[in-house]
């Protein structure tokens, strides 16, 4: 099984000043509900599953996205942006577990 | 001795007994493991589904079908000005846990759009809910056939 917590950023790393463009993005976390069972066991499956996903570019806090177990498993998100000027976006994002990460991409915006 | 008058005396009351505790105690059941609509509206937004006022400038996105309730996408944009907006929230009515996701806006996000892909345990509507930085509150919602639930 691919390592929890992982995730696959796109985004365009070149943006035009005044284009808004897409950030897509895919964790591997399993997205337990805590209401399944275990088929074998008969006993319930801890809940285990992103509660936040938060955008920042330039440390600036710009977009935050609260979750709940009702996301499909290995969740997918996407959002608009529309960067101003050059800089690092960081995306960071945590589950109910303590389990804590996050992606940086370089963006340069020209003309 | 028990009279044939006596008898349908004591039906009658078991029944009308058995009645009154099925009202008082199902509801009380099912409702420990499952929250309402109304109740994570209320959570999350402070008011009912009738203090939200539908509006034509929100679009949901999803398949009127889903053939697995373990992943149905959803998308959702609208016109209204970024600058204008304060957060979305998503919610299916008729999952446990109705709250899916609710997102914080800026204006570095240039539009309104969100797309993810969600859990449904039955057909249901999925609703999408703008929060302007007014207070008001606006809604759109989509209704989803739900083949096999995704959330046992």
């Amino acid at each position: 099984m691919a390592k929890i917590g992982r995730a696959i950023v796109k985004v365009p790393k070149k943006v035009k000043k005044g284009q808004v463009v897409t950030i897509r993005m895919v964790i591997i976390h399993p997205m337990e509900t805590g209401l399944r069972k275990d088929k074998k066991t008969g006993k319930p499956i801890p809940a285990h599953y992103i509660t936040h996903v938060d955008f920042y570019f330039n440390d600036k806090l710009f977009t935050k996205i609260n979750t709940s177990a009702g996301v499909s498993k290995n969740p997918y998100f996407a959002i608009k942006f529309k960067p101003t000027e050059s800089g690092t976006l960081k995306i960071f994002y945590e589950d109910n577990k303590g389990g804590k990460w996050e992606k940086t991409v370089q963006i340069t915006v020209e003309g | 001795m028990t009279t044939r008058r006596d008898f349908l005396k004591i039906v009658g009351v078991s029944v009308l007994g058995l009645t009154f505790l099925g009202v008082g105690v199902l509801p009380t059941t099912s409702s420990a493991a499952k929250i309402s609509l109304e109740d994570a509206l209320k959570k999350h937004l402070g008011v009912g589904l009738s203090a939200i006022k539908e509006s034509k400038d929100i679009i949901v996105k999803a398949p009127s079908i889903a053939e697995s309730g373990a992943n149905v996408p959803v998308e959702v944009r609208s016109t209204i000005p970024i600058e204008k907006v304060e957060a979305l929230y998503i919610f299916v009515d008729k999952n446990p846990n109705p709250f899916i996701a609710s997102i914080d806006f800026s204006p570095l996000n240039g539009e309104v759009y969100f797309a993810t892909r969600i859990k449904m345990g039955a057909t249901s509507p999925v609703r999408a809910i703008l929060k302007l930085k007014d207070g008001s509150l606006l809604m759109a919602y989509k209704e989803v056939k739900v083949t096999v639930g995704g959330c046992g």
